[in-house]
């Protein structure tokens, strides 16, 4: 009897969680339903009332923009924006930058993260200061970098060197910045794995003749390989949806998938749902794909504790 | 070949002195085990004889070479750690080869060396398991193989069996002490367990407070521990101790100890200077007589059977309940009278103020 009612009980919990889990499932994915999904209706669904819950009128019209490689033809031009936006060249962008200012904030934030765990560079507080540097919001260093990048550099180089180096719109000047704001995050990261290779190992190392870096190559990363993982993809996807640096310091050189997804509207119809929707769908499929390559390091690097003595 | 001189050898951290002054010379092929409570230094100074700590001051000889500013890869020791800290994302056998690979060694001398070594500690069936799929006592065993591998002539060892269960860590005593047989190196071995080191030392080196209280044999070190805290230190159960003083011998028969509730008459042997000063006595549970008695002042309030022997807790109006050790047919139980008398060859007695041993 008791037995019975227990069971009820348990029953009854776990159908309230699924619930409630299922509720909160539907709020998180639901948005990203309506993207994928106004990215294959044509321009008149888009903003329709009542909501067209599916593409009545199903066409792949939008990815044929953004994906077209040549100026607009004659069907497309009408709805397009007045300007000829392609993707390609921003993805091409995007994925460079990215991929490379994240490869270089890895490699250089293992190394402090290491110095900070093992050597306590900066005191005992300095790994928790390192995060305050995100603490400011992007306008506010936007801006002042973008004086720097368009004025004061050029001018600095030029009087010094007799050559002006210009950092605004170009790879390098997005990257560099790309790398010093993802810093913090992969220190911190890398800290809490690097935190969890007990010394001792590396005292071994040494005690066998083996030098700093020969120990790091062959214990202390791949120790923490399932951490410079789901670092990586942490601050890809943090740079890879960054819109609001690319936008004050690229134009028209340098285009992220972020600045590009904003230009597409028109003048006579406002924004351009429809295309922006299949940028977005487009931008989340090389994160989903990622993802799922990543998939086992990430259940370890999430899981942290990975080193079991 | 591999002996080892310290010499003043100092370690602050900060304002504290782990290390407070050590001088000690461990003899080549010697097993030599340092033993103390925590904080007291042992490990310190074996983590600066093996280079992973550096001296504040001092020097360190390793042969006839002062090895103060060497690496510790270059130093020629081995070492096990208290944890093992084997490799976890690499197999026995990459484990046991790490030391070979770092020297860049060839392909086939590596395979040759780690199958010997892996075999020599019968753990050859393991050689491509990982750390994490062993049992304690063969994780143990990967690491000394990993150590002998590489052929040190000193081993240097911080409390590689603590992970242990008891069993176990017994089996692995007498397996330690056939390998320096074998092995005929030098062994530095660190640990806080005084039973460790009384089975297993050639010598043993006290510590206490970043200082050495005493170096000396086993036996030297159970029967005339040089200090109140080395002869509290070492022996199952506790040392008795009885606060008092000694008082020269007047009625024709020696020196004896008084406390307020016991007289014990002393070895004739003990020094004279030491009559009239207060000195804490004290006798190990094996040499405690006790007896039946009503009028003998003591009276027990538990009993502790081992098998071949039983311990016996009195109270006799001190401070803290004596112990003795008696035949384990003793019919003594909780609340019986008993009269308690000590051996009196086998009384200690130490400074009251320093501790240092008067007789």
């Amino acid at each position: 009897m008791a037995d019975a009612r227990s069971r009820f009980r348990h029953h009854r919990r776990a159908w309230v969680r699924h619930a409630i889990l299922l509720a909160w499932t539907f709020f998180i994915v639901f948005p990203l339903y309506w993207m994928v999904s106004t990215s294959f209706k044509g321009a008149g669904e888009w903003v329709s009332w009542p909501p067209h819950w599916y593409p009545h009128d199903f066409t792949i019209h939008n990815y044929r923009q953004i994906f077209t490689f040549s100026a607009l033809g004659e069907e497309l031009s009408r709805d397009a924006t007045d300007q000829a936006f392609s993707i390609w060249k921003a993805l091409g962008d995007s994925l460079l930058i990215c991929s490379v200012a994240s490869f270089i904030a890895l490699v250089l934030g293992v190394f402090l993260a290491y110095a900070i765990s093992r050597f306590a560079v900066g005191g005992s507080k300095f790994r928790h200061i390192i995060l305050t540097i995100r603490m400011v919001p992007p306008i506010v260093i936007a801006i002042p970098i973008l004086m720097y990048y368009a004025i004061m550099i050029p001018f600095t180089t030029e009087v010094l060197f007799g050559t002006r180096i210009i950092l605004f719109d170009t790879y390098f000047g997005l990257g560099a910045l790309y790398v010093a704001t993802t810093l913090p995050f992969v220190i911190w990261m890398m800290l809490s794995f690097i935190d969890e290779v007990p010394y001792t190992l590396e005292h071994a190392a040494r005690m066998m003749g083996a030098g700093r870096m020969y120990t790091l190559r062959r214990v202390v990363l791949p120790l923490v390989a399932s951490g410079l993982v789901v670092t990586y993809l942490f601050v890809f996807i943090l740079n890879w949806s960054e819109f609001l640096l690319a936008l004050t310091l690229t134009h028209p050189e340098v285009t992220t998938l972020p600045v590009l997804l904003n230009k597409f509207q028109s003048a006579s119809e406002g924004r351009l749902y429809g295309p922006q929707a299949a940028i977005g769908t487009v931008i989340t499929i090389p994160v989903v794909i990622l993802g799922v390559l990543i998939q086992k390091h990430l259940i370890k690097g999430f899981s942290f504790g990975m080193i079991r003595k | 070949m591999a002996e080892i001189v310290l010499r003043d050898l100092v370690k602050r951290f900060g304002p504290i002195a782990a290390v407070a002054g050590v001088n000690l010379r461990i003899e080549d092929g010697e097993f030599l085990i340092m033993v103390g409570p925590s904080g007291c230094g042992k490990t310190t100074t074996l983590n600066m004889i093996s280079g992973l700590e550096t001296p504040t001051s001092g020097e360190i000889r390793i042969g006839d070479r002062v090895v103060n500013d060497l690496e510790p890869g270059e130093r020629g020791l081995g070492m096990v750690f208290q944890d093992l800290a084997l490799f976890p994302h690499m197999t026995v056998f990459e484990n046991i080869a790490f030391g070979l690979r770092v020297k860049k060694t060839d392909g086939a001398e590596v395979e040759r060396r780690v199958k010997a070594a892996a075999e020599a500690m019968h753990i050859g069936a393991l050689i491509d398991k990982r750390p994490s799929e062993c049992s304690g006592g063969e994780a143990q065993r990967v690491a000394l193989a990993r150590t002998i591998v590489n052929d040190p002539s000193v081993f240097l060892m911080d409390e590689p069996l603590s992970s242990l269960d008891a069993k176990l860590r017994l089996d692995m005593r007498t397996e330690l002490k056939h390998l320096h047989h074998r092995l005929r190196a030098t062994f530095v071995y660190v640990t806080h367990d005084q039973a460790e080191a009384m089975t297993m030392a050639d010598r043993i080196v006290v510590m206490q407070g970043g200082r050495i209280e005493q170096v000396g044999a086993p036996l030297e070190i159970y029967r005339r521990p040089a200090t109140r805290f080395v002869a509290g230190f070492f022996g199952i159960p506790t040392m008795n101790f009885l606060e008092g003083e000694v008082a020269a011998g007047g009625e024709g028969d020696g020196p004896a100890f008084r406390s307020t509730r016991v007289e014990q008459p002393l070895s004739a042997s003990t020094p004279t200077d030491v009559a009239g000063r207060a000195a804490p006595l004290g006798v190990r549970a094996e040499h405690v007589r006790l007896v039946p008695s009503d009028d003998g002042g003591g009276r027990v309030t538990l009993t502790e059977p081992l098998g071949d022997e039983t311990l016996v807790f009195f109270e006799y109006g001190g401070a803290a309940p004596l112990v003795a050790k008696v035949d384990p047919d003793s019919p003594l139980g909780p609340g019986d009278p008993v009269a308690f008398e000590f051996d009196r060859e086998w009384c200690h007695l130490f400074d009251a103020e320093g501790g240092a041993r008067l007789n």
